[in-house]
């Protein structure tokens, strides 16, 4: 953990620039997770992490936008400042399981994305740089926004009874 | 460097991981193509050797050069490589009980021979591919396999004190939940000259669901690495088994011998004429 | 009278330095243009254990060792017991020995008109400062057979090269006072003089000949594990691969030098391990790997008593099972099998092009007495063999490494090749190198390997075929056991037998359509080799139906078979 190192990014374009890494990393890990649970067959999952990993992909294209014309830093992925050890918008690898219900990849979704509104959130808060407070403020509005949209959807897929996870097949032994 | 910069999802396949969804491996996997992205690798100079197991599956997953051989012999595969192939960067994957049970000869004198590449140990404490048995570095108690119902009664093997009493000359250990902190320790192991050795703790969630409280054991208390083999050996007396960080980077010189030609091939002969 | 060839050995114990003797004998009497070849028994002990060096000096080129020998020469009578039976005395053999070493053991008296001579080796040598009984010893031999002295005094100065002046005067007293004391013993015919020589000659072993075989071959990285009697091979590798910008690793075990001569070749280099039974039974897993992944690599097993621990300084044809059959799965490779000691540079080189042409691993099956027995020989002829490898010039995608070709040989991309990176796999795999356990898959990759090393074209290279082409019988043998049956042949045609010798190189695949046509016309086929099984007669046999009457010669080491014995059988049958 690297929770000593977080500190506040100083200029517009190291904002971006993890504006950019937080969007994309999200991505990236909704795509391998809905890899992972189509090859394991669970599609209804698969079909909802491919559309997180779309969301994701269009916030980072706005945020691409941001930087058009702007030189943003390159940082070495270890190098970004985040107040946990991944992307607050990086879902959780291990909260995945091949029975999983599309319940269970909304819970996974609301949680990354009240990650992100309460990192935009309290930059928008407590940064020095103006102009990083209010984008940060408009993310953070933005992050809210899904963050109801994914409660509303929450409505239509309740938790699954308590044993969602039962398989009455043994595990295969596979080499 | 190319002038566009290669993205980390360029190395990757087209082949799907067979992984069960949760895997630490997906985040070491996608540590990897982070690493060789960072450092700029055409993937054709690449090459990721493995063995068997869940984690030996994971060249096949990249669009690098791959061998997936057979149990416990991805070192030697490996050095082969590299010795033969100097110019290429060479990494090895595999898990702990292709690592450190069948394979364990090959990891001491990998260790000793300190070919310039780097080895990752993907340890979930488990057999994945034959259906959770114990493996070396499994808790003595641990009652979850059928094979010893009793638990494996024997304490588990501790990879980093045999690393660094092997010879090898970069130790470090990371969590796959941190996998930007183990993108760190691959590129700085690549660069090492030498043979790095990278424990991850890579959880099984399917026969060590537990695993998954690794996350709040982690810590990193490896802090700076030390060239200093005493320095490392204190450290390693006090660790828990999830400490993290880089412990050791030595500047032990890299075996690789290498000839130029001296002689053309019909020359030989010479040295029987009689 | 005078010989064409006689047979002589040397036999000590505790530093009587016959090995060394031995070579100078041998190399004096290239020098003096005869042929020749020096085997060896050696006792368990790693220093000062019973030895013999067993010589066959001849006018002309010569495989193997007689029936028996003319003259043993006894230094002392150690152990003797031991390994008396690996020492017949031809007809009116020659025992010299000493006679302060006790009278001839009567073990060593059983055969034909025997006749011994007593030289007082340690007295004659006593005298002369720093004088020693190997050099008395070798200035007798070379009286009683006509070697000119000259000859083994610049063999000697060679061999003591930089041990000064006095070393050299005291062995050429003692050189000089063995030959005096050849004047007392008569009877011995002493060899004929020698053909002029043209050229240079060669002395060399069966193992320094496989390694110069194989860098000939292209290797340029070797992997190695000691073990006897292999080990010569990859200490002669060791100096000589970097000569050739090559590289030879010393490894942990033999699983280690197999996986590393996997991954090498794997990253395009030739290459090579040598091995001997344990370590070939190691290596069984791993060669399947090569076989699965195509990957190009040759074992040379240099086959010793077995099974198990077996007896490993002497020699036995008993791995050709596991060679053959030792890889699980249905997992096609080659064997081969080197006819002579010269023939190891040959047939290892040819391997080495066998295995890069067809991409899968090849076994050359030699043993003890071609590896580590010394022959004169005249140098081998150049050869076109080098091995080349099928590597795609372009590469389209999807690069199919597995690509499922007429002739079953895939074009193998090689790391750093733009388009070409894939994953080998000893798991079955597709055309492209992913996994796949689909019948179609599998079915396809079985076809391609298997068709790849049945469909090659071997060409004349599989075996030796000599004799009457109007043979009424013929002996089918492989390896060390040419000698002794190209010698049986050669007794046999002078007694009026119509016979073939049918000596095969390519073990597997069984060369049927080949070997069916080599043996045309014959109504008896005698398989001969040194195992307790007869291997090679059931792997024959599985394979094929042989023409006519099919009898088998096969008994095990440590006696390697001789001649007279193939002869025997050739009359019996």
């Amino acid at each position: 953990m690297r929770m000593d190192t977080v500190s506040p990014m100083d200029t517009l374009e190291d904002f971006i620039a993890h504006a950019i890494a937080l969007e994309e990393d999200s991505a990236i890990r909704f795509d391998d997770m809905a890899d992972a649970l189509d090859v394991h067959q669970n599609h209804e999952v698969t079909v909802l992490f491919r559309k997180m990993a779309h969301f994701s992909r269009l916030h980072l294209a706005e945020a691409q936008k941001l930087a058009e014309g702007l030189t943003l830093p390159r940082f070495k992925p270890w190098e970004y400042k985040w107040p946990q050890a991944e992307p607050p918008e990086t879902p959780e690898l291990d909260a995945t399981h091949y029975l999983m219900t599309p319940h269970h990849a909304l819970v996974m979704a609301l949680e990354s994305e009240k990650r992100g509104h309460a990192y935009y959130a309290g930059l928008a808060q407590s940064h020095a740089n103006a102009r990083i407070r209010e984008l940060a403020q408009e993310f953070a509005e933005e992050e809210a926004e899904h963050v109801a949209l994914l409660e509303a959807m929450m409505a239509k897929y309740p938790a699954p009874p308590a044993d969602w996870d039962e398989d009455m097949d043994p595990p295969v032994s596979v080499d | 460097m190319d002038a566009v910069v290669a993205k980390p999802q360029s190395f990757k396949s087209d082949l799907k991981p067979v992984w069960c969804p949760g895997c630490g491996d997906f985040a070491v996997l996608s540590a990897i193509t982070r690493t060789l992205t960072e450092l700029g690798l055409p993937p054709r100079e690449v090459a990721l050797i493995s063995g068997i197991g869940c984690s030996s599956r994971l060249p096949a997953y990249t669009s690098v050069y791959g061998f997936h051989g057979v149990h416990g012999r991805a070192l030697p595969l490996a050095s082969g490589l590299k010795l033969a192939r100097p110019d290429l960067t060479v990494l090895s994957v595999g898990g702990d009980g292709d690592g450190f049970s069948i394979g364990g000869n090959h990891f001491v004198h990998a260790c000793r021979r300190n070919v310039d590449l780097t080895y990752i140990v993907m340890d979930n404490s488990v057999y994945g591919m034959t259906k959770g048995q114990a493996s070396p570095t499994t808790e003595a108690d641990w009652t979850g396999s059928k094979l010893t119902p009793e638990g494996p009664g024997l304490a588990p093997f501790r990879p980093l004190e045999m690393a660094l009493s092997s010879g090898a000359s970069f130790i470090a250990r990371a969590f796959s939940g941190d996998p930007l902190e183990l993108t760190r320790q691959l590129c700085a192991a690549i660069e090492h000259r030498g043979f790095s050795f990278v424990h991850v703790l890579s959880p099984c969630v399917t026969y060590r669901p537990e695993q998954k409280g690794w996350r709040a054991r982690v810590h990193g208390s490896f802090e700076a690495p030390t060239a200093d083999r005493r320095e490392a050996f204190l450290r390693l007396l006090d660790d828990d088994g999830f400490a993290t960080g880089i412990l050791y980077q030595g500047r032990e010189t890299p075996f690789q011998p290498t000839a130029q030609a001296t002689a053309p091939v019909a020359a030989l002969g010479a040295q029987f004429a009689v | 009278m005078t010989l064409s060839s006689v047979s002589i050995a040397l036999t000590g114990s505790g530093g009587a330095g016959v090995m060394t003797a031995g070579q100078i004998l041998l190399d004096a009497a290239a020098k003096a243009g005869f042929y020749g070849l020096m085997g060896r028994t050696l006792g368990p002990q790693i220093r000062g254990g019973e030895s013999a060096a067993l010589l066959r000096l001849a006018t002309g080129p010569v495989d193997g060792p007689d029936d028996g020998y003319d003259i043993l020469l006894a230094f002392d009578w150690g152990n003797i017991e031991r390994f008396q039976d690996e020492l017949p005395l031809n007809t009116g053999g020659l025992i010299i020995a000493d006679p302060h070493q006790g009278a001839v053991p009567d073990i060593m008296l059983t055969g034909d008109d025997i006749r011994t001579a007593m030289v007082p080796f340690h007295d004659l040598a006593k005298p002369i400062a720093g004088g020693r009984v190997n050099m008395v010893g070798l200035g007798l031999i070379a009286a009683l057979i006509g070697l000119d002295p000259a000859f083994l005094l610049d063999r000697v100065a060679r061999q003591l090269a930089g041990k000064g002046e006095a070393a050299l005067e005291a062995s050429r007293a003692a050189l000089a006072a063995g030959a005096a004391a050849a004047a007392d013993i008569a009877g011995v015919s002493p060899l004929a003089a020698p053909a002029p020589r043209t050229g240079d000659r060669w002395s060399i072993t069966g193992n320094d000949a496989a390694g110069l075989g194989a860098i000939q071959g292209g290797v340029r990285f070797c992997a190695a594990y000691p073990i006897t009697p292999a080990t010569d091979i990859l200490e002669w590798l060791a100096p000589n691969l970097p000569k050739v910008g090559g590289t030879l690793v010393q490894c942990e075990d033999e699983l280690a030098s197999i996986n590393m001569i996997i991954g090498s070749s794997f990253g395009g280099t030739p290459s090579l391990t040598a091995t001997s039974g344990p370590g070939l039974a190691l290596m069984t897993e791993s060669l399947g790997l090569a076989v699965a992944s195509e990957t190009p690599v040759v074992v040379v097993n240099v086959q010793r008593g077995g099974p198990s621990t077996g007896i490993p300084t002497k020699s036995e044809q008993a791995d050709l099972n596991i060679a053959v059959n030792g890889l699980h799965g249905d997992a096609p490779h080659v064997v081969t099998a080197p006819l002579s000691i010269g023939d190891c540079l040959f047939t290892t080189q040819w391997s080495v092009h066998l295995a890069e042409a067809m991409q899968t691993a090849v076994i050359v099956l030699s043993d003890q007495t071609l590896g580590q027995s010394r022959a004169i020989i005249d140098p081998p002829a150049d050869l076109a063999f080098v091995g080349k490898r099928r590597v795609p010039e372009r590469i389209e995608a999807p690069y199919e490494r597995y690509a499922v070709t007429a002739d079953g040989v895939s074009p193998m991309a090689l790391p750093g090749q733009e388009g070409g990176a894939y994953t080998g796999d000893g798991l079955e795999h597709d055309p492209v190198g992913h996994p796949s356990t689909q019948t179609a898959h599998h079915q396809a990759q079985l076809d391609k390997r298997r068709r790849k090393v049945e469909g090659f074209d071997y060409g004349d290279h599989w075996a030796e075929v000599d004799g009457d082409p109007d043979a009424d019988i013929a002996i089918v043998t492989w390896g060390s056991t040419a000698a002794p049956a190209r010698e049986a042949m050669a007794r046999a045609r002078a007694l009026g037998f119509k016979v073939r010798l049918v000596a095969v190189r390519l073990i597997h695949p069984v060369p049927v359509d080949r070997l069916r046509y080599a043996l045309s016309g014959v109504s008896r086929v005698l398989v001969v080799e040194q195992n307790h099984d007869g291997q090679y007669w059931r792997h024959l046999r599985a394979h094929m139906d042989l023409p006519g009457t099919v009898a088998a010669l096969h008994r095990p080491g440590p006696v390697g078979l001789r001649p007279r014995e193939i002869l025997a059988r050739l009359q019996s049958q």
